[in-house]
């Protein structure tokens, strides 16, 4: 099964990808880098902590991973064959 | 029941990894292909010129084949942008394949990556290795403290006598194993790819086979600010085009940026006050995809990151996960060939010695290091600098810049890496001349028919036109005798020009000064000419019978 966003054409979600990207709670410090160079949007800060608010704009580019200063963005592969797929690439 | 043992296991189905797995399999031994895509080139994003220099000295098997191309680029032209508000901008284009070669003999092949992808994974496939998509690896077995095998996510355990990791630039796996550190921000770039539909008509007549690149002040808001990304890039397509902007997540050590913000912003102002965006593009596109992804652009400019290991027991990294990206081009795709080309040498060659250890598996990197276009691809810094000149605000700084990286001054900084990789081929055999002319011809008939591999829309042997242009292949023939005939002396002056070579860029630096004002003043003077000659020569070349612009391991039996 496999969604679509209407804000980002050409491109399919395919669903059980699980969790792959989280946070730690207890490194993050809230300084917002995750949610600047997310295009998807995909995170946000509550509570002065980031969270993964969705993954279902997620393009797996891993830029949340590598502007984490704290190490505190865990990032894997979502499950084989699921996440985010295009023809247009 | 999977098969749970191979000599090679090959991770990612991308540019690189592909490559490496029909050599191996090539060479006899089992492989299996590794794809997380639930298809090949499902995760695959880029902004795609494959530059001819990867088409030329890479896989005989591409240099031969029919890979599905978008469209044949003759060259750049850039757009310096001094004053956005009022549409005002500089033109540099002097980095451009004139009449009459234009566009047969090309600066590189536009194409989309995930029909290139299967094309590759397909050539694998006919050799005999082993594809399995939708499987992800999470970790690697050990033996004996090298690594011997792969884990996959669900479970899965394969061992390997070797394993060729082609996983792409986030190395998720890599850092895993210790072989590298984690890419710093400041050395990777976020590319934001829009994917246009425009009818072919169109795209012929307002970018012909050009890149559009764009280059402008900070403030201006138009092109992400240089140095921390680069520029605008607008590819045309077949019938599409990709236009992508890219940043970098931060500059040196500087606070991250907000790319969300940014990129929007560029892209909104681009689109309405880019003049020719405005006016000429904007009515006749509609927009297809949008996407993104990261790469690293920057890595090979810090010498401690470029000299990180691309190798341990048991593994080498090919491609992107490497860190070799050109940063002058932004193109990964050729060093992934070039790597991979040299992985599955160095693997066939472990496998026949039983030697997997990171001492014996050394011998890939220094191969790796020492080929004279990776080394310059990762090194090139007139992309990096163009920050200096944009910070400032010094035009003469940013048109020299421009200049030495996407005009005529290239030539200044290739021309060595270019000679030093063409001589000993020549000097091995320089029947490859002949493969190198087919290959700008075949590949030019193959777009304008297109005909490709597997999915080819005519077929590789098709029936004769009825009048076919019996000059070119007449003349194609007469070349491979005179070649044949020349060989021998051919191979002895490549051998002897060969320790000169390192020399080109110096040359071309003394002479480009005086040598390049008077060839542009050339081809103006001649171009009318040289149109009328260039378009006789298509005519010619597309009617002709493409059996004759076959190379020798053209494969015919899939169409």
């Amino acid at each position: 099964m496999s969604r679509k966003n209407e804000a980002i054409p050409g491109v399919d979600w395919v669903a059980g990808a699980g969790r792959f990207v989280s946070v730690k709670k207890s490194l993050c410090t809230g300084c917002g880098d995750c949610v600047k160079v997310c295009l998807g949007g995909c995170f946000e800060i509550r509570d002065g902590k980031a969270r993964v608010k969705t993954l279902s704009t997620c393009m797996e580019c891993a830029s949340c991973w590598y502007a984490c200063s704290q190490d505190a963005v865990s990032f894997r592969w979502p499950k084989g064959g699921c996440g985010f797929r295009t023809n247009w690439g | 029941m999977n098969q749970s043992n191979y000599d090679v296991i090959v991770i990612g189905a991308g540019f690189g990894g592909p490559v490496a797995a029909r050599l191996c399999a090539q060479a006899g031994l089992s492989v299996l292909l590794l794809e997380r895509g639930a298809e090949v080139g499902d995760k695959i994003i880029s902004g795609l010129t494959i530059p001819f220099y990867g088409f030329v000295f890479g896989p005989d098997f591409i240099r031969e084949g029919n890979p599905p191309i978008e469209r044949p680029v003759d060259g750049i032209i850039n757009y310096i942008l001094t004053d956005i508000e009022n549409g005002r901008m500089e033109i540099e284009d002097t980095l451009r394949v004139p009449a009459p070669f234009s566009p047969v003999v090309a600066f590189g092949y536009n194409a989309y990556c995930k029909p290139f992808c299967q094309w590759l994974a397909q050539k694998a496939v006919d050799a005999g290795a082993r594809l399995r998509t939708s499987v992800v690896v999470s970790d690697f077995l050990y033996e004996n403290g090298r690594i011997a095998g792969v884990i996959t996510d669900g479970g899965e355990r394969i061992s390997a006598k070797i394993v060729l990791n082609a996983e792409g630039s986030q190395g998720l796996l890599a850092v895993k194993a210790g072989v590298r550190e984690k890419y710093p921000p400041d050395t990777i770039s976020l590319a934001d790819v829009y994917d246009y539909e425009m009818d072919k008509a169109d795209v012929d007549r307002i970018f012909g086979h050009s890149l559009r690149f764009c280059w402008g002040w900070d403030e201006q808001k138009i092109a992400p600010p240089l140095g921390r990304g680069n520029g605008l890039m607008v590819w045309p397509y077949r019938g599409s085009l990709h236009f992508m902007q890219d940043q970098c997540i931060r500059k040196d050590d500087g606070p991250v940026y907000n790319l969300k913000k940014a990129l929007a912003t560029y892209h909104k102002n681009v689109t309405e006050k880019l003049p020719w965006w405005r006016d000429e593009v904007a009515p006749k596109v509609k927009l297809r995809a949008r996407m993104w992804d990261g790469f690293e652009i920057f890595v090979g400019l810090n010498e401690k990151l470029r000299d990180m290991p691309n190798y341990t027991d048991g593994m080498l990294l090919i491609g992107d996960v490497a860190g070799l990206e050109n940063t002058e081009l932004c193109d990964g795709v050729p060093t992934a060939w070039f790597s991979g080309e040299i992985a599955a040498r160095v693997a066939i060659e472990a496998i026949q010695k039983k030697d997997f250890s990171a001492s014996f598996l050394k011998k890939y990197s220094d191969q790796v290091r020492a080929h004279p276009i990776i080394h310059w691809s990762v090194r090139a810094r007139n992309r990096y600098n163009l920050r200096f000149a944009q910070e400032k605000h010094e035009l003469a700084e940013l048109k020299r810049c421009i200049h030495e990286g996407w005009g005529l001054g290239a030539f200044g900084h290739t021309s060595s890496a270019l000679v030093k990789t063409a001589l000993p081929m020549i000097q091995e055999d320089p029947a490859v001349i002949g493969q190198w002319v087919r290959l700008f011809l075949r590949y030019y008939y193959n777009w304008h028919h297109e005909r490709f591999d597997y999915n080819c829309k005519k077929p590789l042997v098709p029936k004769r036109p009825p009048t076919p242009s019996r000059v070119l292949a007449l003349s194609l023939k007469a070349m491979d005798l005179g070649l044949k005939a020349a060989s021998p002396f051919l191979s002895r002056t490549a051998g002897t020009l060969l320790p000169k070579a390192q020399n080109a860029d110096r040359f071309m630096q003394k002479v480009l000064p005086t040598a390049e004002p008077i060839y542009l003043a050339a081809l103006k003077a001649t171009d009318p000419l040289a149109r009328r000659l260039g378009e006789a020569f298509l005519k010619a070349l597309v009617n002709m019978d493409p059996t004759a612009l076959d190379g020798d391991s053209t494969e015919r039996s899939r169409q």
